[in-house]
């Protein structure tokens, strides 16, 4: 079988704009969520997000370009536009319908489902603002990465909520395996808006913390999930068609799995077992024993639901040494989205690539005890070979995944 | 498992829900009788839009429907989708005790999803009379129903819901055969199911694509689109296995393929090479030649830019004369634009137009367009030999989407 691999990253994070910056920042374990500034949380129940407040599209492209994109989608072309020149793919050269286009996002341009909503509510339907409404379909980003690059190929957009882009991984492999296509811009980005994080507000769903200008922010583990916003773009090839033009490889996707859970509508799959199976099935997939595996990516994002449910998984998918497992819950520090998947594979592939160990936690902090606190710490010494991504989703869907260095 | 591109891909169980039929047989009685599905909405309040009509559901008694599935506090669209998926896996004759779960797969394509119930909550926000419920939130992602229908029956195989606007669920379907071609799972539930809202419905009235009566697909008068909702889900084996074990099989899904327009995010490439393309390579995946088709089901949504270009992409892809002797018809000049569930209703309705060999008409088309000079099937359905067909689903954003059916068994 053909490997396939990724030749190019591009990410806008919370924890900073560029693939560099975004590494050298979580090196550190550097927060990004913080105290929200660009909207008004007075009424809400809490006041702290992973938001991006130093994104500038114009860094990117021109005005005239992103004037009519919404922000998700600034965000997606920004990313794409890093990762294709970090790739070094000269598009010129390529038969542009083998190139696809395959995101993944929770729920799109929130921002102009509510723009366009309210303008249709203050101004009745002559008020209403047609230029706004094709930004609403999830779609948006996608279609304007194609359009910007000139790219004809597949193009399609996964919504499923937290596993919206580890989707979007899974069905460009299959493109690439049959063949269909040489290239593909894989990718997550979700945006932090006012009404979507009003609608967690009201839902429950939130770590309920206000904090005041310069005071530390401290999510609870287990006190409710903090919403984060951002972009991530990787190249993904087969390992022939990289190699053939010199690319540089990151990292081989070696397994993916896709579950899905039995639960109610809001929550988190019931018992775990499709978490489990994901896990399991994705390492065996792989080839590879739970104690060779170095890094474990897993996708707890401060809610008691997840975060407990995901620790009693790893204890039994990785077996009697749990104790001294240390997990790296990205999620803690960019907050979630359901676009944040590439964002975390990312992660993975430039550790991977630069042999650069990622901070990570004792996994007991996902158990959430309130008297636990956040305590990072990178462990240097083991060579990186293979790192295990797990993400599961409020809705049931889980998936495993299991990255090797080049 | 060993699949492979040789591995067939059968339609086993289907079920839909729309305005022209609330079941399979009625659907298919409304379809070939050329039943009209647009007409006043009674959802929201239309006053001020260019147009009043839409294809609604009509069915009064939804509510007591939703009752049967024993689930309150249910959005329309996910209602809707759980009517079709009922009897879509009863149809199927799936054994679920005798079926690995993690075997079955749910991949659906979303539109709007629980828009409707958001808007009750915003709407309310907004005008502070009155304390919406946050539970009208929670089926807010596009992605619920696909997760209502696999823990309903507990189906624990792949999940997934693709939202690309108006070929959502043909991409959907396209997917799920992926998965069986693939060896990933024997069985995937697929389809796709979208209400009415009053974004959508400002939204493309803003746009001013909408026709104030019906809409006419490929009539030289045509104004515009009307919209529709409803839900259609199909049930998709692998076909020797579904042979073996003596299931119904109503069509194979020989294909398909996706591709996009790198234009614009509402207007159609003017050169119709996006549409042409999708078809061309939809027709090589599921290794057809462009001879061998006798139908397409349309996307025909009747604004004045996409049924010319239609037009102009199948006369690329299939030859002028070729192009002639083909059957075509707009489905949703009877059912209306579905967006996001279009794919799937659409997909039903290509499927029995093989079964059948019949092809469904165009209704409204009372005065061809000279710029759309094919076969449209106009007013009337007409038997017909149908060897295979394509359904065609070209989105906003560019996003292009063809399925390649051939006949079940007979």
């Amino acid at each position: 079988m053909n490997d396939i691999v990724f030749t190019g990253i591009g990410v806008i994070s919370s924890l900073g704009i560029g693939q560099e910056v975004f590494l050298a920042n979580l090196r550190k374990a550097k927060s990004g969520i913080k105290r929200i500034t660009s909207f008004d949380t007075s009424s809400l129940g809490s006041n702290i997000a992973g938001w991006i407040e130093d994104f500038d599209p114009r860094q990117f492209m021109s005005p005239g370009i992103y004037r009519r994109m919404g922000r998700i989608s600034r965000m997606a072309v920004a990313a794409s536009i890093e990762a294709v020149n970090d790739s070094d793919l000269i598009l010129d050269t390529l038969d542009r319908e083998r190139i696809a286009v395959i995101m993944g996002t929770a729920y799109g341009s929130s921002s102009h489902v509510e723009e366009f909503y309210l303008s249709l509510l203050e101004n009745g339907p002559r008020g209403a603002q047609p230029f706004l409404f094709p930004e609403t379909v999830p779609n948006a980003p996608a279609s304007h990465i194609a359009m910007f690059h000139g790219i004809t190929g597949p193009n399609t957009t996964f919504c499923q909520n937290e596993i919206s882009a580890e989707n979007a991984i899974l069905y460009a492999r299959g493109l690439l395996l049959q063949n269909i296509v040489d290239v593909v811009l894989v990718g997550g980005a979700d945006e932090l808006s006012p009404v979507l994080f009003m609608c967690y507000d009201a839902l429950g769903a939130l770590n309920r913390i206000k904090v005041e200008a310069d005071q530390p922010v401290k999510p609870e583990p287990g006190r409710g999930l903090v919403l984060g916003e951002g972009a991530g773009i990787l190249i993904m090839e087969r390992r022939d068609f990289a190699v053939k033009r010199g690319a540089r490889i990151y990292g081989t996707l070696i397994s993916g799995i896709l579950t899905g859970g039995v639960t109610s509508t809001g929550h988190y799959e019931i018992e775990g077992d499709q978490m489990g199976r994901a896990m399991s099935l994705a390492m065996e997939q792989a080839g590879v024993d739970p104690d060779t595996i170095e890094q474990i990516h897993v996708s707890a994002n401060f809610s008691g639901e997840l975060d407990r449910m995901e620790y009693d998984r790893l204890e039994r998918a990785f077996g009697v040494n749990t104790a001294s497992l240390r997990v790296i819950p990205l999620k803690y520090l960019t907050g979630d989205f359901g676009g944040v998947g590439t964002t975390r594979a990312a992660a993975i592939l430039l550790s991977l690539h630069y042999q650069l160990p990622l901070p990570t936690v004792g996994a007991e902090m996902l158990k959430a005890r309130p008297q636990h606190s956040l305590e990072w710490e990178i462990c240097p010494g083991r060579k990186l070979q293979f790192a295990l991504m797990t993400t599961s989703t409020f809705g049931g869907g889980s998936t495993g995944l299991v990255f090797a260095r080049n | 498992m060993n699949a492979g591109p040789s591995t067939r891909v059968a339609v086993t169980g289907l079920g839909i829900i729309s305005a022209i039929g609330e079941s399979v047989p009625e659907f298919k009685e409304g379809l070939f009788n050329g039943k009209c599905g647009i007409g006043p909405i009674s959802l929201f309040d239309t006053k001020g839009f260019m147009t009043q009509s839409a294809a609604q559901v009509k069915n009064r008694n939804l509510k007591a429907l939703s009752g049967s599935l024993g689930i309150r506090r249910i959005s329309r669209c996910d209602l809707l989708g759980l009517i079709a998926a009922r009897e879509a896996l009863s149809d199927s004759g799936l054994d679920f005790d005798n079926c690995d779960r993690n075997d079955i797969g749910v991949v659906l394509g979303g539109g709007a999803g629980g828009m409707l119930s958001w808007e009750k909550y915003r709407r309310a926000l907004w005008s502070k009379k009155a304390r919406p419920r946050p539970s009208l939130l929670l089926s807010s992602a596009s992605c619920t129903l696909t997760d209502l229908i696999a823990s309903r029956y507990r189906l624990t195989g792949s999940r997934a819901t693709i939202v690309t606007a108006c070929s959502s669920s043909a991409t959907s379907i396209g997917f799920a055969s992926d998965l069986i071609r693939s060896g990933a799972h024997e069985i995937v539930i697929t389809g796709g199911s979208e209400s009415l809202s009053e974004l959508t419905f400002a939204g493309f009235n803003a746009l001013r694509v909408v026709d104030p009566e019906y809409c006419r697909p490929f009539d030289k008068n045509r104004r515009g689109l009307s919209l529709g909702e409803g839900a259609a889900i199909l049930v998709l084996e692998d076909y020797e296995k579904a042979k073996k074990k003596g299931a119904t099989i109503y069509a194979e899904v020989l294909g398909y393929a996706t591709n996009s327009d790198a234009f614009h995010m509402t207007s159609p490439d003017p050169e119709a090479m996006g549409m042409s393309r999708v078809m061309v390579k939809a027709l090589e995946r599921a290794r057809v030649a462009a001879n061998q088709v006798d139908y397409i089901n349309a996307h025909g949504t009747a604004t004045r830019a996409n049924d010319q270009l239609e037009t102009k992409a199948i006369k690329k892809v299939f030859g002028e004369k070729n192009a002639g002797d083909l059957a075509i018809s707009s489905t949703k000049s009877m059912v209306g634009h579905c967006l996001g569930a279009g794919g799937a209703i659409e997909a039903v309705a290509t499927i029995l137009a093989l079964r059948e060999q019949v092809a469904p008409p165009t209704i409204h088309l009372d005065e061809p367009d000279p710029d759309c000079d094919l076969d449209y099937v106009p007013l009337q359905a007409r038997p017909r030999k149908i060897r295979i067909a394509l359904s065609n689903s070209f989105a906003f954003g560019g996003n292009n989407t063809s399925l390649v059916f051939g006949r079940g068994q007979v």
